[in-house]
């Protein structure tokens, strides 16, 4: 009897809602960014001395403040949706930046040259923290800690504390930190990286099998996807974006110091996370990784703007995290109840 | 038996250990084409080590294997699944966080050249199958999540998938413990259709009164080795319970 009620009662074909469809795209992280910058227009065009968001200036500093961030959470959040952590990024970055400039300042070698260079330490230093992950068997959480401690260490070893200045010439400066109008290139490395990136995850047989390695590597494993080489590949492409991040920072700001890339790993998570990223991986969208990361900058730039002390970006973006993560738990479980009721 | 042709799958005398335990010890085996076949046996008789070799996920110590009669060394799972030979799992072996047209993809997607996905024809496709082949699937959205499926329904996209993809030789192990009566009904539905459409199945299962209304075939295993290996009619399923219960 019971049975009979409940497919009686069963729908004849049971069709994702709008608002499931939105959800899974991440458009809400979209509605509260937008939502957020339209507030901030206002309140800048309302009150423009005291809160000048809506300058060239600002619009300007946001453009190259936000791919510092989000290129380096496009490889976190590919890596974490195939399941894995990378908390090196933070020593990959200045470390790929300080052999760059060391190699241009140092031995006057051509900054292209350089900048390759630095982005294959990228790609090696990703490379060998998944091969010690996969060949010791242990978390990519303890790996990357380990590696991140170490080549922090290393970068002093090799080349000490100070600063290396940077101050390449010509068609690299453009490359790396020009403009196009208002559109700083900085900006447009990162938009290319995103959508070159997004169309890999969502579009891409890849994309496909960082969902199933993050997801269920045992499911993936058994219809014949080589979960370890797909998630070596990510590896290769945090360690490359992160690389690629020191060296467009570097020629920004033309200098580069040990240790300034400490807080890079755990923002660039916590970016992933607000974009709806699963920490335990198989979930999460490129609209979601961008959008997250320029919302922690939103966050950063209108307490900058008011003159707030450091201490509540902190405190801003850690319960933004605990919020967004609260929030998708709290999507995922309605989802599945409907799905069983 | 000796004229009719080379069996789907044989495996000959093969043994396995895992160090000290030996799970397997001269084991063999057949599956001809389009048989059901049932293996029974206690915990720990070698079952589930025996369906792993053959899905291709363990390598035999000792002993050979042939596919229609040709030697098929079955050393990886890809090589498994090249032969045909596909496992179903308890829970469908899904990845929850994907959409069930993803998933029933997973592993061969259809794409152009370089590697993107085809996906409105992944979708399209992947509504078709279950539609018409697997009908619990037919009140589904093919862009749900997995997570949101009830475990019958996983193993239907599971079976949907192998019969898309013209799986030869299904292994289910243990297919039915999880699901509610309705469930396994249409589970040894399929079994008995894809039967009918030459498909070979292993079936795995503790519950021998099922396996007599849907298999043809009985090997009851005991502590590594094959104890019993009969016909239908060879067997009444009192005699058969009486085996795999005094070992």
């Amino acid at each position: 009897m019971t049975t009979q009620t409940a497919e009686a009662s069963r729908p004849e074909v049971v069709r994702l809602g709008r608002m499931e469809r939105a959800r899974r795209a991440d458009l809400d992280i979209l509605a509260v960014f937008v939502v957020a910058q339209v507030g901030c227009v206002i309140a800048g065009l309302v009150a423009p001395g005291k809160f000048a968001y809506v300058t060239t200036g600002n619009f300007q500093v946001m453009l190259q403040a936000i791919p510092e961030l989000g290129i380096v959470a496009i490889g976190v959040g590919l890596l974490m949706i195939a399941g894995e952590f990378d908390l090196s990024v933070g020593a990959n970055y200045t470390f790929a930046a300080i052999v760059m400039a060391n190699l241009v300042t140092g031995y006057g070698m051509s900054p292209w040259g350089a900048a390759a260079i630095a982005l294959l330490v990228g790609l090696l230093i990703g490379l060998l923290n998944a091969a010690v992950t996969f060949w010791l068997r242990i978390p990519s959480f303890i790996t990357t800690l380990g590696s991140g401690l170490f080549w922090e260490g290393f970068t002093l070893l090799y080349h000490g504390a100070g600063f290396v200045s940077f101050t390449p010439t010509g068609a690299f400066v453009t490359a790396t930190s020009g403009s196009f109008g208002v559109l700083e290139v900085e900006f447009c490395w990162f938009i290319v990286l995103a959508v070159v990136c997004g169309l890999l995850l969502h579009r891409h047989r890849l994309g496909n099998w960082f969902y199933a390695a993050g997801g269920n590597a045992t499911a993936a494993r058994a219809v014949g996807v080589r979960t370890r080489r797909v998630k070596t590949i990510a590896f290769a492409i945090a360690g490359v974006t992160a690389a690629l991040a020191g060296i467009l920072a570097t020629s920004r700001v033309q200098s580069i110091v040990p240790g300034q890339g400490t807080d890079l790993p755990l923002n660039a998570i916590a970016a992933c996370v607000i974009g709806g990223v699963a920490l335990m991986g198989g979930r999460g969208t490129m609209l979601g990784i961008v959008l997250g990361s320029a919302l922690i900058y939103l966050i950063q730039d209108v307490l900058l703007l008011l003159r707030a002390p450091g201490f509540y970006l902190q405190l801003f973006v850690g319960l933004l995290i605990i919020a967004a993560a609260g929030l998708n738990q709290f999507a995922r479980g309605r989802a599945a109840r409907q799905g069983n009721g | 038996m000796t004229d009719s042709p080379a069996p789907l799958l044989e495996l000959r005398d093969i043994s396995k250990s895992y160090g000290q335990v030996q799970a397997l010890r001269d084991v063999s085996f057949t599956v001809g084409k389009g048989e059901t076949v049932g293996l029974f046996g206690d915990n720990g008789a070698g079952k589930s080590t025996l369906v792993k070799i053959m899905a291709g996920v363990e390598r035999a110590d000792a002993g050979s294997i042939f596919w229609e009669g040709k030697p098929a060394p079955l050393g990886s799972r890809r090589a498994s699944a090249e032969l045909g030979i596909e496992p179903i799992y308890q829970d469908g072996a899904l990845c929850e966080s994907m959409p069930i047209w993803r998933n029933v993809f997973l592993g061969r997607e259809d794409t152009v050249r370089g590697g993107f996905l085809r996906t409105r024809r992944m979708r399209d496709a992947a509504s078709d199958i279950l539609r018409s082949d697997i009908e619990i699937g037919a009140h589904i959205d093919t862009d749900r999540l997995v997570s949101e499926l009830s475990g019958g329904q996983r193993q239907a996209v599971a079976i949907a998938r192998a019969v898309h993809f013209k799986r030869s030789l299904l292994l289910l192990d243990e297919p039915t413990s999880a699901l509610a009566v309705r469930e396994t009904e249409a589970l040894l539905g399929y079994v008995r259709r894809l039967r009918d459409e030459g498909v070979s199945s292993v079936l795995i299962t503790h519950n021998l009164h099922q396996a007599y209304q849907v298999c043809e075939r009985f090997v009851v295993m005991s502590r590594g080795r094959v104890s019993l290996d009969a016909a239908r009619d060879e067997v009444t399923l009192a005699d058969l319970t009486n085996r795999v219960l005094d070992q």
